[in-house]
């Protein structure tokens, strides 16, 4: 809440700020204490943006910042103007599923699917980094991400499986 | 980039190649047709929706875990911009009704009867540390806490008391006006414990105790409340469990009728495991808002609350058990006292210390038992459901038992579990406490698991070389199999046994029992698909693809042309839903009946429509047949005639009853209100685990374990649930607890603290299934929903005690979790 030199309420103190959200340029006026995960559910509607805690540790809140994963509830909007992001929302361009959300899918790796658009974006990355990753290196690569449900057996496969698709249509684009 | 096409119902290329008519859905592990809107992002869970002119509510909680409220001074938020109001107790005690507890009077030892009471916001006295004092409500959740900080509550604190051991002493009362913290208990004797204690060679007795623990789902409480001026009523969106039949802890406190309070759960909700049955004083409060402005009202649990003090907690037990022996490994009998730590309300519709006589005995044949509980209050958050609700914890003190009688008489703990197994030859099998086990073949899973160790043995992990190499660097690696019951399907009935008048229950009527069934409608529609409405909520266990696989497979067309959707309560009958391992009974009964009678339907309307008698009609791959001519009806052309009806012939319903309702073996169970669960699924685990005496951490190096859940609806969901309860089994044993300090103060308010299992925590889980179908289920399958967090921690356990053998400790985890402080101080102790 700010005054005026009256005392009078006038208001929060505001920013303007422009991200480009999923390709998109938004801009918006936003309070500086408005966390980013709450900009991307409530500002742009981007509902598959999750909050499980808040405070930096269950990972639902995933998303890629200028195509590193940045846990969303841990920094605020007005820190990400300028930047690029990229939500679940921006896998599926044309409401087909991307290779790592099909892999997901057919190694039943989700059951409530809270947990899921944060560890497929951190999966995003890892494969980025790491086509072929080892039983291991999923390990540190996920270990920012909690699932409550599945156990992470299927999450070990599903990321296996996406690591095969993307090499595999990569291979063929070549 | 090539992208696979979004499957239009959610169902996979593969899973249409299976023909229709020629083979069936129902076995094979389809792909879930909930994934295809989750995965994108667009599926709609509680915390997504906002309705126009929506304000956010936020709770000023008390920080003190007993005090009394001496003032509340709400000015300063009420004066601010954006603050739309600010609710405390003395404005809802007026208008509204207490909300319904699990115990809601208590018998003194004088004999008169006080009334125990709990409102949506804490009155004089706040009884735990997180109990709401008052809700504020404003444009939004950042504004709505400014103000909620700008209330200023003046409290009185008082001595608590936060263990249930010392709560029983009554020093500290956390209800003055009960004058007691011990708020029910019974002793229930089976046999002829007596005798049995008195003949046996041995008596071995232990001490266990249970943290307290919970499901701490990734998706928080949510509610949007919306109050309807004009129809007095109220629309209410939320995340709780058991929408139709916990529905009255909401229209109960808000005094109004059942059909004037809508609650809908959506599609989605990011996981329950039972906690969320007893979210319902977060839909009061915003309701209770929402009329008060006559705007939408939202509220979102943050995580710090849920923790302390979202009403979730779940069993926090202190066990004595004794076990009679004789000298040949014959366990005689059993007692076991516990008391149970319930936090500062009994909750309702709670009474997880009675679902344990459901498997009393475990998987091992001990007729004389006795079963003795103290349920008593104390200044910490209440208790809820979870996963198991009270088994696992008994299950775990059972077997540490067996652990500790086979080490006494110097028996081996698998020879002396195995000499004790209730035999095929016995089902269905009557336990003491009434409930019948309906089938299994437990020594053979017993010989299963052991060969995969015997396995280990032989230049596996268990490779006595690397064992002994291992031992000499200070870990210690072990296992200890064994047999452990999931009892599925709850019978309602006895859930309010502890609200009954006991001594009445000796000569109750078997008519006066009464069993939930489970609700399925289904409709066609004028395209000739197929839509089905479940009457129950779900929470990522798969339902809709079960419904839509089973329905499928009866009415021999492709699940692609069935949806699934849910009913609201008041659309819905009050039904048992989603708990207690029931749902893959429960709905694939409901579905098998719904879809035989929408064919007799679509039979009945072809017949008409050629002017023929129904037998000479045959339902077949998706469309009726005139047997003479050859002539069909499909789908679609039979919606067609039905839609020129007056009444709708194709839109059809079944309640498909609650598989023990008409079975004599359950008839004592029933009359007395005893545990009935109709289907025991079981399996044997082996968790291999190695324990660094120098650190005092438990490592799991892979966790071997043998299931049997009867026929497998869907293989892929039966594997899920139970990769998903062992993971959060592992959680309980190893890492999870509540902790409180002296004074009341919850030392685990964040995810830092509360630690769940992560990708680094979980083994490997090897996993094989046998089937031996339920004979008393319309499909054969057993319910399956808690398996793994019921039977991981105790096989854990076991497994570290015998991990430990060589050191000579007495029985080290006999506590859970086994937490590596635990284990050294033992370790320590001893050298
Ligand atoms: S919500 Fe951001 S890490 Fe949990
Ligand atoms: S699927 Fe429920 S939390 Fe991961």
């Amino acid at each position: 809440m700010s005054t005026d030199s009256t005392g009078e309420y006038d208001g929060p103190v505001t920013e303007e700020i422009t991200v480009t959200v999923n390709g998109r340029a938004v801009t918006a006026t936003v309070e500086p204490r408005l966390k980013l995960s709450d900009f991307l559910r409530d500002v742009c509607g981007l509902h598959g943006v999750r909050v499980g805690c808040e405070h930096g540790v269950c990972g639902a809140c995933t998303v890629q910042q200028d195509d590193r994963t940045v846990k969303s509830c841990l920094s605020y909007a007005v820190q990400a103007d300028g930047a690029a992001i990229e939500t679940v929302e921006g896998l599926d361009d044309d409401g087909s599923l991307h290779p790592i959300q099909e892999a997901f899918h057919e190694t039943h790796a989700l059951q409530c699917g809270f947990c899921t658009s944060g560890f497929v974006m951190a999966t995003k990355e890892l494969l980025e980094e790491n086509p072929d990753p080892t039983r291991e290196e999923i390990q540190t690569g996920l270990a920012g991400n909690i699932c409550r449900c599945t156990g992470y057996q299927n999450i070990y496969d599903a990321v296996e499986r996406a690591g095969e698709k993307l090499t595999a249509e990569t291979g063929s684009e070549e | 980039m090539s992208r696979s096409q979004p499957p239009e119902t959610g169902v996979d290329a593969d899973a249409e190649s299976i023909d229709a008519g020629t083979e069936s859905f129902t076995g094979t592990g389809l792909p879930r047709v909930e994934d295809h809107r989750i995965l994108t992002g667009e599926a709609e869970y509680v915390h997504d929706i906002t309705p126009d002119r929506c304000l956010h509510m936020a709770l000023v909680r008390s920080m003190h875990a007993h005090a009394d409220i001496v003032s509340i001074d709400t000015s300063d938020a009420e004066a601010h911009p954006e603050c739309e109001l600010v609710i405390t107790a003395d404005d809802i005690e007026a208008e509204y009704n207490p909300m319904p507890t699990g115990i809601p009077k208590v018998e003194t030892d004088g004999g008169d009867v006080r009334r125990l009471e709990e409102w949506s916001l804490a009155g004089e006295t706040a009884r735990f540390v997180g109990e709401p004092v008052a809700a504020v409500v404003a444009t939004n959740r950042y504004v709505a806490e400014d103000a909620a900080d700008l209330v200023d509550v003046e409290y009185d604190p008082k001595p608590a008391v936060a263990d249930g051991l010392a709560a029983r002493e009554d020093e500290v009362v956390v209800h003055e006006s009960v004058g007691t913290n011990v708020v029910d208990g019974e002793r229930i004797a089976f046999g002829d414990p007596d005798a049995a204690f008195e003949d046996a060679d041995h008596v071995v007795t232990g001490e266990y105790s249970w943290g307290r623990i919970s499901g701490v789902p990734l998706e928080t409480a949510g509610v949007v409340a919306s109050y309807d001026e004009e129809t007095d009523s109220f629309d209410i969106d939320c995340n709780i469990q058991l929408h139709t039949l916990v529905d009255d802890t909401i229209y109960e406190t808000l005094g109004y009728d059942a059909d004037d309070v809508r609650v809908s759960v959506p599609a989605d909700v990011g996981g329950s495991y039972g906690t969320k049955i007893a979210i319902h004083r977060y839909c009061c409060l915003a309701a209770m808002a929402s009329k008060e402005l006559e705007r939408p009202v939202k509220f979102v649990e943050d995580r710090i609350e849920n923790l302390q003090g979202g009403d979730v907690h779940c069993s926090d037990r202190e066990y004595e058990v004794r076990m009679a022996v004789d000298d040949d490994g014959t366990m005689r009998g059993l007692d076991v006292w516990f008391v149970d730590d319930f936090g500062a309300f009994p909750r309702y519709p709670v009474n997880q210390v009675l679902k344990p006589l459901s498997v009393l005995t475990n998987s091992y044949e001990i007729d004389d038992v006795v079963y003795e509980y103290e349920l008593a209050l104390t200044n910490k958050t209440s208790q809820t459901a979870y996963r198991g609700f009270g088994v696992d914890p008994h299950i775990y003190a059972l077997e540490m038992i067996v652990d500790e009688a086979a080490r006494e008489i110097g028996m081996d703990p698998t020879e002396f579990r195995r000499r004790n197994l209730i035999e095929p030859e016995q089902m269905p099998y009557t336990l003491p406490s009434k409930n019948v086990y309906d089938s299994g073949d437990y020594p053979a899973t017993l010989d299963r698991i052991e060969e995969i160790i015997d396995d280990e043995r032989d230049g596996g992990l268990l490779d006595p070389a690397v064992v002994e190499a291992k031992r000499e660097q200070g870990k210690y690696r072990g296992v200890q199999p064994s047999v452990i019951i999931e009892p599925g399907v709850s019978g309602s009935d006895w859930t309010d046994r502890q609200r009954s008048d006991r001594d009445e229950l000796e000569d109750r009527s078997r008519g006066e029992v009464e069993e939930l069934p489970e609700h399925l409608r289904a409709e066609l529609r004028p395209d000739g698909t197929v839509r089905a409405f479940l009457a129950t909520d779900s929470s990522g266990q798969g339902h809709q693809t079960l419904v839509s696989q089973l329905l499928a497979d009866e009415l021999e067309i492709l699940p692609s042309d069935i949806d699934v959707d849910y009913l609201d309560s008041v659309d819905a009958p009050t039904e048992y839903g989603s708990a207690a391992s029931r749902m893959a009974v429960m709905l694939s009964g409901a579905t098998v009946g719904v879809a035989r009678r929408l064919i007799d339907r679509a039979e009945e309307l072809a017949a008409e429509s050629w002017e023929c008698a129904t037998d000479d009609v045959t339902y077949r791959d998706g469309v009726v047949e005139r047997v003479d001519t050859g002539e069909t009806r499909s789908l679609a052309e039979l919606a067609e005639l039905d839609a020129g009806r007056d009444e709708r012939l194709t839109s059809v319903s079944y309640d498909y009853d609650h598989p023990a309702t008409d079975r004599a073996e359950f008839d004592e169970a029933f009359t007395k209100k005893y545990p009935v669960y109709p289907t025991a699924a079981f399996g044997a685990n082996a968790p291999i685990v190695e324990v660094d005496v120098e650190t005092g951490e438990v490592e799991i190096l892979t966790f071997h374990t043998v299931r049997d859940c009867g026929t497998m609806l869907n293989p892929t969901i039966v594997e899920g649930q139970a990769h998903g309860g062992i993971a959060q089994g592992i959680g309980a044993a190893l890492l999870e607890e509540f902790g409180y300090e002296d004074d009341g103060q919850p030392q685990a308010i964040t995810l830092f603290d509360y630690l769940l299992p992560s990708i680094e925590t979980i083994p490997e889980i090897e996993m094989e299934h046998t089937v031996t179908p339920s004979p008393y289920t319309e499909t054969g399958a057993k319910g399956v929903g808690e398996g793994g967090m019921i039977d991981a921690p105790a096989s854990i356990a076991t497994s570290i005690n015998a991990a430990l053998e060589p050191l000579g400790l007495d029985e080290p985890a006999d506590r859970i979790p086994v937490a590596p402080d635990h284990l050294l101080r033992q370790v320590r102790d001893r050298e």
